[in-house]
Parts: structure tokens; C-alpha cells; sequence
């Protein structure tokens, strides 16, 4: 295999890990506000794992895979099945074998009791973690990273520039590093021949002139940044993005149901406990509505992506 | 770029060791004491906040905001170009440097960043904040260790060209004097190294892991997780004292030659 | 009154004796356009760095230097970032953020501006450079000269009174340095905004420019209006004058530099007729030949009498009687980068004996770098049959090929500096091919290349501490070390001054009569036209004419040099400057 065509792989390689906004399907929600992008990613990530309720766990778990397949379609299909089920069984699994606690006793595993509540608990962490790891995922695709550095840009400047530089960075590095190893086979210094010490060797010389290279590059790149007055007091974070009136029903509806649900929550209308005897609130009206509430939010993206390909599929019959 | 601490980032430690306490008097009251993971989550993001807060507060100057935005992007190009060796990766190594030549305020923003922006390509998940938070205080701790090596290290001459034959004989006994010295620094930087990996990195994220999966942190629990994760964190940790052991003093050296080129210790 | 004046300048770099600018004193009125030129190392940029605060190098200082009738040290940060736009030399480095939307809006950021504001002027400025398309992409997926144009417009955005630009051109093919110094013509003409730019190609931007300062070793020689600084050039013989461009070369080697040509003072009265452009070259060769023009005229070049060959005789060069094994033998290769992909080449068939010097020409994206990596065995050709120094390609290993004689310098010298001093890089590469040689013999040799491409006196820097020219010097020497018989050349001119050009030149003919064979592939026609012994022109994958450089040219309407675009019809056969003075001067 040539350099030339390494150093292409390389890149695809970057491309094929980072670009998943690219390879992923577009959806409504992408449309909307950042904050909105944000805040919603922060409720369903944090209702999923600071609280362990069967039934939300549920929803959430199930809002996510559906959502995260509608997103990346096969690719996120077989992530799940690889990856995230048997992380899920595993999670089940262990509980139970190193948690003993629980009045209901199944059987006995190697002298030690094997409980209902442990293994309950081990299907709700499953579910969490499940859950969590698909949430994060859709997040992924999603959240650009220039809405990221939007959004922090104000609360933390420095940082988000330095994402942002980073970005920039990585790939002109990883292009810069093909190039090295070309320019060095030129003088008949290869890094794909030659004995293992000697591949070592010659691929930490090509290691070592990129570094010496971005390091001494970037000066020019500071003084850019003074030039261009980096530095000035008062410094603004320009934005792309608008804060319209669909942003804001779209916050205002679910603010709303998000803080029925966190009532419900801090009131103790949904509950449990899984130790020692697994309890969990009853089925009541208030519960319900909780629940409906909490399945709202977490199947909002989804639906308004399946609502939108019903406009357009009746927009293109009209055509 | 210092390589004390500001009276900033000293208040902001502080500050975190008061917040800590009070997320577990929160999660003792309203969660009954069972979620761990949340509470674990909710500690490290807070005790990273304060070191956010002191480096914006800084307002960090151009220069050393590139110098820090390279270091990191290396490292994700380093966690990128091992992808196909699991745990083999220079990401903590090059944490350490940075930490070592930039200090230890610095060491924290490239390791929590790095942390990140790694995920940006590897997928973000519930073990961003604690790598982040392993990464971070990596970097912290060995600013603070090896305040002064770096200057020590990354100065070790080169003969001058063209010296005639005898001198250069005489410049090398000088500089083998200074090498031994230095091979004896960088051992210690990698021991150094090896333990930070083991224990920091590899035992908080393994703790993190149990904390996910199981509502009961017991002794037998921790040693099983331990036990099941001690091929990779030796490996991990392996792979840092190598890329240590390589990477230490070309990279100090080129750090305190932009350091001191650009004027960053002005 | 003048918007920047610079008065009696002086300064040095810490711990360098000689000092980089010595008594400097100029002006840039407003909505001049002012190019600032000297050879590289002369002391352009560090002038330049002066006259932004932001910019200005660590070192001892005396003058001074005035913007808008006041103290530069005077002038407020946030003003300075403002009013003064500061372009710098590499597109890649002074880009800072990943989309091109942050780019444009980073300089108005810093100033406070409120996102409306951004917003307007960030949309005002992509519609005037044209660059709508780009506002969503990443930086990454934009060329060199995109990144150039990307970098003047975020500049631009900050609606500033003056852009200096140092050398904003030097890394960017002659294509996109053109459009590039158009644009900064549209600006200065459009917008009014003073120009100060220094530049080492200054066949584009000299006829734009109202005036020219002229810089040599630290010091002003001249200024004054462009056709003066010619003059006064002319007048005083300085080397200098070889970068000006070629109609105004021949112009002032026929009628002299004017009584009034002296060092200083470039006098202004007897200008006008100068010949900037090809345009105006033409009308004044028309009138200077005039009726007894010759149309069937053909100058050879007296050393250079070879017949043209054709592509289609390639194979007869291959069995010329001297009867060695060429070099470079290819037939009908093809190359792609994946199966199934575009032919990168196609159908290439090209011959190179030792001591020959071979220049490949042609546009960007034609396959030109991809031909070079199929000689070092870098891309594996599918189809066709190549010999490089006996060996195929594709099957020997790189140490086989090297062992044989092949080095190749790539276009990037910075790719190759593993070391901390520059003499370290050159013993590296002459110990890794001089296994048997002691060390004393390896330094000898060290010394010899270094003499050879002049660069004794820098090989105890830092290879980064060395300007760009200096650095592809050291670059060259590594390649020289490695003991090549064949030597390929990526776009060695690139950033290289003029100045050197004619050495680096001359170190390749040296090298060819004593046998090497050379192959350089480059954009830099002028170059090629001047010095290579054969010129071939790549195209879509293959070569589609190929020549001795006069003849071919002659033949090429549009790829071509400027000397013989402005002969053209006139004087057949000329491709330099120096053959068209020639010409007149024999007729």
C-alpha cells in the first residue's frame, strides 16, 4: 500500500470518526435553537440516570433507540445490537452476582443469595445506561460543534476557541503527517520497511517534525489572532443562529411538561425504592400524567421528524 | 504561562471541596443514597467547574491559547492515529508534558480538553465528564510535581557544527555529564507516569464503570472490577511510561524553545 | 498628507549583530498602492511587522513610525486592530477557527461588535470577494488560494483604512497569486483603501501598484513611482532589476535607465512610456520593431541548439546513440488512487537520461505531483511499464531506490527538519547514506553542499529561525547529501527570490554536466522557459507536448511566458527578456 494512498485512508479514517453529522440523517430538530438542542439533551440525560424509575427509564430508553435509528438508520441499528445490548446484559447480569441486598431471596449463587430487588435494580441501571449511551448519541449527531462553541462561547470564550482551533488543527495535522512521510521517503527514509526499531524509529522522526512543526507554526497563528485584536476587553460571541417564535413555543411547551414531571419527582407522586423490598408509587391519575408528560419530551424529536416526512410526502404528491 | 499557582485557581480548589459534600448531602436526602453514578458525575463536573472559572477569569493571551489548542489537538491525533491498539495511546503522556512545560493550570485545560474534544470524534457518552476530570487533574498533579523540570530537561544543549575535533570531545563530556542527569529525570517522570495512569485514570474510570452498572459499591465488587480491568490499565499505563520515555524530552525541548522564542515566559 | 509614515526606522534583533533595518524612512499617502520588494532577507517583512503594535518584533528600536499624522505607539489596541488589516504570508497558519463564518467574524468579535453589526458587515463583505458559496464550509475544505482571499475578507470585515500584506502571495500557485492581487486592486480601486504589500513576484503586482519601495540589506535604494524605481534600478545596475517584470526589463536594457536614473531619487518627469503590462509591452515592441519586423525571425539560443521533439519521439531519445539505460523510462502508464476511481494518470509515456534537466509544467490538479510519486514508487501505476534507474518502481523498496540514486525534495522543506540545528539535519542524511564514511569524511562532504547552496553561514540555526528561502536551501542540501544520480523537484521556486533562483539554477546545471539527472516539476514558467534544457507540459493525466523550452514556448499561446506572450506576432521564437533585447539589439 503507498503512502499516498495511507495517507488517504488516514483521512477517510478521520472523516468516516468525526464527520457523523454528515453521515447521519437530518432532523427537524436540528432546525431548532441550540439552547434548545441543549437544554433538551440536558433533561433527558439527566432524568435518565440521576433517577431510576422503572417506567421513565422506559419511555426514555425506548424514545431514545427510536429516535437514534430513525437518525442513523442501519449503522445506529447494529451499534445497538453490538454494542449497547450487551453492555445492557452485562449491567443486568453483574448486579445481582456482587449485590446482595434484598428480602427476596431467588436461589443462591456460590453461598451467596441472588435477590429479586437486585436484579430489578440491575435491569433499571441497564436501561440507564442504555439509555444514556443512545441520548448521547443522537446528541452526537445533532449537536455541531458549532453550536457547541455557540453556546459556550459566551459562558466560556477561551475554551470554546480552543475547541474550535482544535478542530481546525487535527485535520491539517493528520494531512501534515502523510505529507512528512512522503517528504521522508524522498530520502529514502521509509516508515512502512525495514525492521520493527527501525519502523519505530522512523515513525517517531515523522512524529517529531510534526510536532516541531505545529508548534512552531502556531505563532503565526497567535499573531494572527492579536492582529485581528484577540485579547481587547469586551469581546463578543457572534452568532448563526436565531432565537425565533417556533423556538420558543417549542421551549415553552416543554418547559411546561418537563417541570410537571420534576414536581412530580421532587413530590414523591413517582417513586421508588429498591431496597430491601422493591417499592414503587402506584398507578395513579397523577402518576399517568407524569408519565404521558415525560414521554411527550422524549418523543418530541422523533415525532416532529416523522410528522415531517408526512408534509413533505404531501407536498411532493401536490407537485 | 506560570508555573505557580494563581490565588485564583488556589480559591476555585477550594471552592470545589465545599460543593463536593453538599452534592452528597443532596443525593443522601433525595435519592435515598443509591445513585452513585449521578452523584460521582455531579462531584467531578462540579470540582471542574472552579478550574474553568480561573481559566477564563485569567483571561488567557493568544499565544498561550494556541500553544494549549496545538497540545491538544496532538493529543487527539495521537488518541486517533493508536485508534487500532486498545489502551495503547500517548494521550496521557502528552497530558503529563503539557502539565510538566506549560503548568499545571495549563496541564488541566489540555487534559480536560483533550478529554472532549477526543469525543467529538470517538462519540461523546456518559464517560466524557470522567474523562475529562482524569485527564484534567493528570495534567494538574504533574504541573505541580515537576514544576521545575522542564526548563531542565528541554535545555540540554546540542554541540556546536564545525567545532574542531578536540573541542567537540570536550563539549561531550559536558554534555553526557548533563544527560545522565536527565535520563535519571525522566525515569522518574515515567514512574511518575505509570502510576498516575494506573491509579487516577485507571481506577477512577473502572470505579466510574461500577458505578453505573451495579447500586451496591462492595469491597468484593471493587476488587472483581479491579481485577477484571488490570490487563488494560497496565497497559495503559505501559503505554504512557513508553511514549513518556520517547516523548519527554524532544517535546519539552521544542515546548521551552517556542516558550522561549515567543516570549511565553515574558 | 501621508496615512503611514515611516521616519528614520532602525532596529535589530536581540543577540543578532547585524542590524535588520537601518535609517528607514517612507510614506503611503491614502488610497495608495504602494509595493514594497528586495530579495528575501532584506528586511521587507520586519519593516512591515512595524507598523502594527500587535506585530512588532522583540529588539532594539530607534525612529519612528506615524499613522494618521500620529505617534503609532499612540494608537489605542482597538483602533490599531481596526483601522490598520494586517494579511499574513501563509494561508494555513493565520487562519484560526474550523468554519469559515467564525474566520470572517473573529476580527469583529474581538472589537465588541454586537451580532447584528457582525452579521451585515460579515454579509457585505462575502457578496463584494464573492464568496457567499463558502459561509457554512469548513476552512479545511477550502484551497490555498481560498484560505488567502478568506483571510484578506476577515481582515476586510473590520473595514479597515490600510492592509499590509507581507508577501501574501509567495505560497500560492501563479493562478491564485493573480486573482489574489486583482482583488486587492478591486479593493484599493473600489473601496480606497491604502495598500502597502510586500512582494518577491512582481510581474502582477508592480503594474498595479502607484508606487514601488525597493529594499537591500536593511536599507530604502529607492522609491518613488514604479516606472522610476525602474529606472533608477537600471541606473544603478542592481540585481534587482532581474524581478521586474519582463516588458520593463526590455524596455529599460534598450532605451537606458534616462540621464536622471540615480540611487534615491527616482525621478518622476520622464516616465509614462515605460511598458508595465504585456498590453503595453506590445504596443512599444510594435513601434521599436516597426516596419522591418520579421515574422519568420527565430533566435537560438547558442547553447541550447536542440530540435524540438515530439511526443511521439520519445522513444527515439531513449535509444540515442550514447546507448546508457535512461533514468526515467515510462510507457503508457496509468495510476489511480483507488479501484475503480478517476485515472489520475493516464497514458504517460516520458523519458529522462542522466544529465538531464527535465521541467514538467502545468495547472494545478493535472497530475504533475501524482507523475513525481510514481517514480519514487510512492503510487503504484496499474497499467503501462516504468524503469526509474533500473528498477521498477512499484516492485523495489525505497531503500533500494534510494541506494540506486533517487532523492526527491519535496515542495514543503519543513517536512523534513527532525533535528535542532540544520547541520544536524544535513549530517543525518549524509551519515544514513554514507554508512563507510568516517566522520571527518562526512563532514567534509557536509561542508562541500553547503557551500554549494550557500548556506555556511546559517548551519548552526534553528532550521525554523531561517527565512523560507533559506530553509528550501537547507531542504536542497538534504536532498544533495543523500548522493542522488536522479533528483526530483516538487515546485521548488515556490517563495524562492529571484536572486536565488539564478544560483539555484545554476547548482542544477552543475549538477546535470556532471551527470545527475533532474526532473522538476513546477508552475513557475518563467523559470523553466530561462533555464531547463526540456520542457514538457502536463495535462488531464498525461504530457501533451513536450520540447526544447524556446520551441516549445513558442508554440503554446497562453502557457507561456510573459516575454513571449508580448513578442508574440512580433518576434517569433523569444521567450525571455534577454533574447528579445537580444534580437533588437542584433537586428
Amino acid at each position: 500500500m503507498s503512502e499516498k494512498n495511507k495517507a488517504y485512508r488516514m483521512a477517510d479514517g478521520y472523516d468516516a470518526l468525526s464527520a457523523n453529522e454528515s453521515a447521519e440523517r437530518w432532523s427537524v430538530f436540528e432546525g431548532f435553537h441550540p439552547l434548545l438542542n441543549y437544554l433538551y439533551f440536558a433533561y433527558v440525560v439527566i432524568v435518565t440516570v440521576f433517577f431510576l424509575h422503572p417506567v421513565l427509564l422506559a419511555i426514555s430508553f425506548a424514545s431514545a433507540s427510536a429516535w437514534s435509528v430513525r437518525l442513523g438508520g442501519a449503522k445506529a441499528l447494529r451499534f445497538g445490537l453490538i454494542f449497547v445490548l450487551p453492555l445492557m446484559l452485562v449491567a443486568t447480569a453483574l448486579n445481582p452476582v456482587f449485590n446482595h441486598e434484598g428480602v427476596t431471596i431467588l436461589g443462591y449463587l456460590m453461598d451467596n443469595p441472588i435477590t429479586l430487588e437486585s436484579i430489578l435494580y440491575g435491569v433499571c441501571a441497564a436501561l440507564m445506561i442504555g439509555g444514556v449511551i443512545l441520548w448521547f448519541r443522537c446528541y452526537t449527531s445533532v449537536m455541531s460543534s458549532d453550536k457547541f462553541i455557540y453556546l459556550f462561547g459566551r459562558v466560556a470564550p477561551a475554551a470554546s476557541l480552543i475547541i474550535s482551533m482544535t478542530l481546525r488543527f487535527i485535520p491539517r495535522y493528520v494531512e501534515q503527517a502523510g505529507r512528512i512521510a512522503s517528504a521522508r521517503r524522498g530520502l529514502g527514509f521509509d516508515v512502512s520497511s525495514g525492521g520493527f526499531a527501525q519502523r519505530v524509529k522512523n515513525g517517531g522522526e515523522v512524529l517529531s517534525i510534526m510536532i516541531t512543526w505545529a508548534l512552531e507554526n502556531a505563532v503565526d497563528t497567535a499573531d494572527s489572532m492579536r492582529s485581528r485584536g484577540y485579547g481587547l476587553p469586551g469581546r463578543t460571541a457572534y452568532s448563526i443562529y436565531r432565537f425565533d417564535a417556533r423556538d420558543g413555543a417549542l421551549l415553552l411547551v416543554l418547559c411546561a411538561l418537563t417541570t410537571i414531571v420534576c414536581v412530580s419527582i421532587f413530590s414523591g407522586t413517582v417513586n421508588m425504592g429498591f431496597f430491601p423490598l422493591f417499592s414503587m408509587n402506584a398507578t395513579s391519575a397523577p402518576a399517568l400524567v407524569a408519565y404521558v408528560c415525560h414521554a411527550v419530551v422524549c418523543l418530541s424529536p422523533f415525532a416532529l421528524d416523522v410528522g415531517e416526512d408526512f408534509v413533505w410526502r404531501s407536498l411532493q404528491s401536490r407537485i | 504561562m506560570r508555573s505557580a499557582l494563581t490565588k485564583r485557581t488556589v480559591f476555585a480548589a477550594l471552592l470545589s471541596m465545599l460543593c463536593i459534600p453538599a452534592v452528597i448531602a443532596v443525593n443522601i436526602v433525595f435519592f435515598d443514597d443509591r445513585g452513585y453514578y449521578a452523584a460521582g458525575l455531579a462531584i467531578i463536573i462540579l470540582s471542574m467547574l472552579p478550574f474553568a472559572f480561573a481559566f477564563e477569569g485569567r483571561k488567557p493571551q493568544a499565544r498561550e491559547i494556541v500553544i494549549i489548542a496545538v497540545m491538544v489537538a496532538l493529543t487527539v491525533a495521537g488518541r486517533a492515529a493508536f485508534f487500532m491498539t486498545p489502551q495503547f495511546k500517548p494521550v496521557v503522556a502528552l497530558v503529563i508534558i503539557s502539565g510538566v512545560a506549560l503548568g499545571a493550570e495549563s496541564g488541566f485545560a489540555v487534559g480536560a480538553l483533550s478529554g472532549f474534544v477526543s469525543n467529538f470524534i470517538f462519540g461523546q457518552g456518559p464517560w466524557t465528564p470522567w474523562q475529562m476530570f482524569a485527564f484534567g487533574v493528570i495534567g494538574f498533579i504533574s504541573g505541580l510535581v515537576f514544576r521545575r523540570m522542564s526548563a531542565s530537561i528541554g535545555n540540554a544543549g546540542a554541540a556546536a557544527p564545525f567545532v574542531g575535533h578536540d573541542e567537540s570531545v570536550r563539549l561531550g563530556w559536558n554534555v553526557r555529564a548533563k544527560r545522565k542527569k536527565e535520563r535519571l529525570r525522566i525515569a522518574l517522570l515515567c514512574a511518575f507516569g505509570f502510576v498516575i495512569t494506573f491509579v487516577l485514570y485507571g481506577l477512577l474510570l473502572d470505579t466510574a464503570a461500577l458505578t453505573m452498572f451495579t447500586s451496591e459499591i462492595s469491597g468484593n465488587a471493587l476488587i472483581a472490577t479491579y481485577i477484571a480491568g488490570l490487563p488494560f490499565n497496565l497497559i495503559h499505563a505501559v503505554s504512557t511510561v513508553v511514549f513518556l520515555a520517547f516523548l519527554a524530552r524532544p517535546m519539552m525541548e521544542k515546548l521551552e524553545r517556542v516558550k522561549k522564542k515567543y516570549g511565553l515566559l515574558r | 498628507m501621508a496615512l503611514v509614515a515611516v521616519k528614520n526606522l532602525s532596529f535589530t534583533y536581540p543577540e543578532r549583530t547585524e542590524a535588520a533595518l537601518r535609517d528607514i524612512s517612507f510614506t503611503a499617502d491614502r488610497g495608495e498602492f504602494v509595493v514594497v520588494c528586495g530579495k528575501s532577507g532584506c528586511g521587507k517583512s520586519t519593516l512591515l511587522r512595524h507598523l502594527k503594535t500587535a506585530l512588532t518584533p522583540y529588539g532594539e528600536r530607534a525612529g519612528a513610525v506615524f499613522f494618521d499624522g500620529r505617534p503609532l505607539s499612540e494608537v489605542d489596541q482597538r483602533e490599531q486592530t481596526s483601522r490598520i488589516g494586517f494579511v499574513l504570508q501563509s494561508p494555513e497558519n493565520q487562519i484560526v477557527t474550523d468554519k469559515v463564518w467564525h474566520e470572517l467574524a473573529f476580527g469583529l468579535e474581538s472589537l465588541g461588535e454586537k451580532t447584528p453589526v457582525v452579521r451585515r458587515r460579515v454579509a457585505e463583505m462575502t457578496s463584494f470577494f464573492g464568496i457567499q458559496e463558502w459561509y457554512d464550509k469548513k476552512v479545511t475544505e477550502l484551497s490555498g488560494g481560498q484560505k488567502q482571499i478568506l483571510s484578506l475578507a476577515s481582515v476586510m470585515a473590520m473595514q479597515p483604512d490600510v492592509l499590509v500584506l507581507d508577501e501574501p502571495t509567495s505560497q500560492l500557485d501563479p493562478i491564485a497569486a493573480e486573482d489574489f492581487i486583482e482583488t486587492l486592486k478591486k479593493i484599493n480601486d473600489e473601496i480606497g483603501v491604502t495598500i502597502i504589500l510586500s512582494e518577491h513576484r512582481l510581474e502582477g503586482a508592480l503594474p498595479r501598484a502607484d508606487r514601488a519601495v525597493c529594499m537591500a540589506e536593511g536599507r530604502v535604494i529607492c522609491e518613488g513611482s514604479v516606472t522610476g524605481v525602474g529606472r533608477a534600478l537600471e541606473g544603478m545596475g542592481d540585481p534587482m532589476l532581474s524581478a521586474m517584470p519582463a516588458p520593463m526589463r526590455v524596455y529599460l536594457a534598450l532605451e537606458g535607465a534616462g540621464h536622471e536614473g540615480s540611487a534615491g531619487s527616482a525621478d518622476d518627469s520622464i516616465v509614462a512610456d515605460v511598458p508595465k503590462t504585456v498590453r503595453e509591452g506590445r504596443i512599444y515592441l510594435e513601434r521599436k520593431v516597426g516596419a522591418n519586423r520579421a515574422k519568420e525571425a527565430v533566435i537560438f539560443r547558442p547553447d541550447r541548439a536542440a530540435p524540438l521533439i515530439a511526443i511521439k519521439d520519445t522513444e527515439t531519445i531513449s535509444s540515442r546513440p550514447d546507448g546508457v539505460e535512461p533514468f526515467i523510462a515510462m510507457k503508457d502508464v496509468w495510476f489511480r488512487y483507488e479501484r475503480g476511481g478517476r485515472d489520475i494518470v493516464r497514458d504517460l509515456s516520458f523519458t529522462l537520461k542522466g544529465g538531464e534537466f527535465v521541467c514538467i509544467v502545468g495547472g494545478n490538479g493535472t497530475g504533475k505531483t501524482t507523475m513525481l510519486g510514481i517514480v519514487t514508487g510512492a503510487n503504484g501505476y496499474w497499467r503501462g511499464k516504468a524503469r526509474v534507474l533500473g528498477l521498477d518502481p512499484k516492485k523495489a523498496t525505497v531503500r533500494q531506490l534510494s541506494q540506486a540514486g533517487l532523492a526527491a525534495l519535496p515542495q514543503d522543506p519543513q517536512t523534513l527538519f527532525t533535528r535542532n540545528t540544520i547541520f544536524d539535519n544535513l549530517v543525518d542524511v549524509a551519515a544514513a547514506h554514507g554508512k563507510s564514511a568516517s566522520s571527518e569524511e562526512i563532514e567534509e562532504e557536509v561542508r562541500r553542499v553547503c557551500e554549494l547552496t550557500d548556506i555556511t553561514d546559517l548551519v548552526g540555526f534553528h532550521p525554523y529561525d531561517v527565512s523560507g528561502g533559506e530553509q528550501q536551501r537547507s531542504g536542497l542540501a538534504m536532498a544533495l547529501l543523500a548522493r542522488p544520480k536522479l533528483l526530483l523537484l516538487d515546485e521548488p521556486t515556490k517563495g524562492m527570490d529571484n536572486f536565488f533562483k539564478e544560483k539555484f539554477a545554476a547548482i542544477l546545471e552543475r549538477l546535470a554536466a556532471d551527470g545527475m539527472g533532474v526532473l522538476m516539476v513546477s508552475h513557475d514558467v518563467e523559470f523553466c522557459a530561462k533555464y531547463a534544457e526540456r520542457c514538457a507540459l502536463f495535462f488531464n493525466g498525461g504530457i501533451v507536448s513536450e520540447g526544447e523550452p524556446r520551441e516549445f514556448f513558442s508554440g503554446n499561446s497562453f502557457y507561456t511566458t510573459s516575454a513571449n506572450r508580448m513578442s508574440r506576432g512580433i518576434i517569433e521564437g523569444a521567450t525571455t527578456a534577454e533574447e528579445i533585447v537580444e534580437y533588437i539589439k542584433t537586428m
